[in-house]
């Protein structure tokens, strides 16, 4: 990457792109792409700024890279990462936009269970069973951190890709951690959040690589985009 | 090599005692591992997976292994043991090593318990002596008695069984308190919305599950939690009797008389013997012995006697040896049980 270019990494899908982009809108900068809507770069007329679209998770890791020097992501997603990564992050500006919580959801049949003091007695009734009890997550780091605070330490982690909130119903995990803005999707798939199971509060944010800090025009653009 | 040489000094010395040297493997099964620390103790093992898919890490600890290889080897005979070696933990703070040296020493499989746990503390009491330094304090305690007030409050079940599984996870065991005196488990509006999928349950067949759960165990729990609800106003009485419990600190000789009239004043109806303590006189210059309620908190496995030696290094006392019953251990990780006692000396106390 050449030393003189401001790569700006923006999520290439979905809400989080849109209201990216609404940013930039704002701020008087078009964002210009030659091959349209599906092209993955983009730039803006009249600057060394170049737009790489990315999937918001490899963001975060492209920051810590130092191969984007700014970018826009979930703070889910930078809490979910290595600590390592982690350090080699700095969160400028929190948005009003990307609103979800990382939250704890148990079948909704087991009405016996409403705090993770109950979740905890399952999980020791599991382990009399000689089973575990198993969590599906994307969020394998931050869920073990949570249920470790909160005292459950008897369980499994199950990593998910994808569609997460089916897992107690195939027999993939018992329960499931997920990210959810409404919670509609989790009650259509018959599951409820735990009274105390909230684990993150999330929302978009606008990030720098700690190695681009003393890039030359960087301020600027961070000034620009972080008002 | 001044620490090389102590060490090699109280291996000498432990080996005097009649226990034998053994070596350890130096990678583990992950799987016994999480059995027994939960999840989150895995973020700081090295591990990995061999050709098969097994999991495995470099050895976190030498107590587990050590146990591990004894209940493996399928003997009932008693041994005692002693090993030293590297563990090796992932660690986020700059100071802290990832390898740690361990010496320790066990005696494994035996049935005299109060006997073994006396020979664990003189072995530690020898060490100390030959150590070098001048000034300690032996802190001795005793989970059992922790169990036996619990068991003697007027609190449901359930409670008792949580407060007994996190004596050892102080943070955590507060927010149980806490808990336990403003009686915040059971919602009535959630209780009241569940009540109409309770009736609903109740007339399918029982054998029919949800997540690996049968309605039949949902239902009965259900039952549980609303026939067993907690009045608040001995809430706040319990949890005032147990932190005041944790806070019993004395000399070890007064344990007895002191904890007896602790419990007397609460009416509850426990007598505290010679039995809960391995032994009462310690002769030892400069050598500070005493009770105290909390000891060794911290450590999750120990069942009953629990110890540790801090020795003054410039103007702090260090943990230099620690140490006591873990009767559990081997059933938590999934094997039969094994009576067990032992300690560890922290050979970075030197450094």
């Amino acid at each position: 990457m050449s030393k003189n270019i401001i790569n700006i990494g923006i999520p290439s899908k979905g809400r989080l792109k849109n209201d990216t982009i609404n940013i930039f809108k704002k701020k008087k900068l078009k964002i210009y792409s030659e091959r349209g809507e599906r092209d993955l770069f983009g730039y803006i007329k009249k600057s060394n700024v170049k737009i790489i679209y990315l999937h918001a998770r490899e963001c975060i890791e492209q920051l810590s890279l130092g191969n984007i020097d700014v970018g826009f992501s979930g703070i889910d997603l930078l809490k979910e990462s290595e600590i390592n990564i982690q350090n080699k992050i700095k969160v400028i500006k929190k948005y009003e936009f990307g609103k979800a919580n990382l939250v704890l959801a148990i079948p909704d049949l087991w009405i016996d269970v409403q705090t993770l003091l109950d979740l905890d007695e399952v999980a020791d009734e599991f382990k009399k069973k000689k089973k575990l009890l198993r969590v599906a997550t994307k969020y394998p780091n931050l869920t073990r951190q949570f249920l470790y605070s909160k005292g459950v330490t008897q369980f499994q982690l199950v990593k998910s890709l994808g569609s997460t909130e089916v897992a107690p119903f195939t027999g993939t995990a018992e329960i499931i951690s997920d990210i959810t803005s409404t919670g509609a999707t989790l009650k259509a798939n018959n599951l409820r959040v735990l009274k105390d199971g909230e684990i993150l509060k999330s929302q978009a944010c606008l990030m720098i690589s700690k190695l681009s800090l003393k890039k030359s025009g960087i301020k600027k653009i961070i000034n620009l985009l972080g008002k | 090599m001044k620490s090389k040489n102590l060490s090699e000094k109280i291996l000498r010395l432990i080996k005097s005692k009649g226990f034998n040297n053994i070596e350890l493997d130096p990678v583990l099964e992950t799987k016994y591992i999480l059995q027994r620390s939960g999840e989150n103790f895995k973020r700081l093992l090295f591990s990995f997976y061999d050709l098969n898919g097994k999991e495995l890490c470099l050895r976190p600890d030498l107590t587990i292994s050590s146990v591990l290889r004894f209940v493996q080897n399928k003997s009932n005979k008693k041994q005692k043991v002693f090993y030293s070696g590297e563990a090796f933990r992932k660690t986020y703070r700059k100071q802290d090593s990832i390898i740690k040296n361990q010496i320790g020493f066990e005696i494994l499989g035996s049935k005299d318990k109060q006997k073994e746990d006396r020979e664990i503390i003189e072995t530690s009491i020898k060490i100390l002596k030959s150590s070098g330094f001048t000034k300690a304090v032996l802190k001795i305690g005793n989970v059992e008695l922790f169990n036996l007030l619990i068991s003697k409050l007027d609190i449901p079940r359930r409670w008792k069984n949580r407060l007994k599984r996190y004596y050892w996870n102080a943070s955590y065991f507060n927010e149980l308190l806490k808990r336990l005196e403003t009686n915040l488990d059971i919602d009535p509006v959630f209780v009241e919305i569940d009540k109409s999928r309770y009736l609903q349950m109740r007339k399918v067949k029982n054998f029919k599950e949800v997540a690996g759960r049968s309605y039949k165990e949902i239902l009965d729990r259900f039952d549980m939690k609303i026939n067993d609800p907690r009045r608040s106003s001995s809430g706040k009485i319990n949890t005032k009797i147990i932190k005041e419990f944790l806070k019993v600190k004395c000399e070890l000789k007064n344990a007895p008389k002191v904890l007896n009239n602790f419990f007397q004043k609460y009416g509850l109806n426990i007598f505290v013997g010679k039995e809960f303590f391995p032994l009462n006189k310690i002769k030892k210059k400069n050598l500070r012995v005493e009770f105290s309620a909390s000891s060794g908190r911290d450590v999750e496995f120990y069942s009953s006697m629990i110890f540790s030696i801090e020795v003054k290094k410039g103007k702090k006392f260090k943990n230099f040896i620690s140490g006591g019953r873990y009767d559990e251990l081997t059933s938590s990780l999934g094997f039969r049980k094994v009576s067990a006692a032992g300690a560890a000396v922290n050979m970075s106390v030197y450094e």
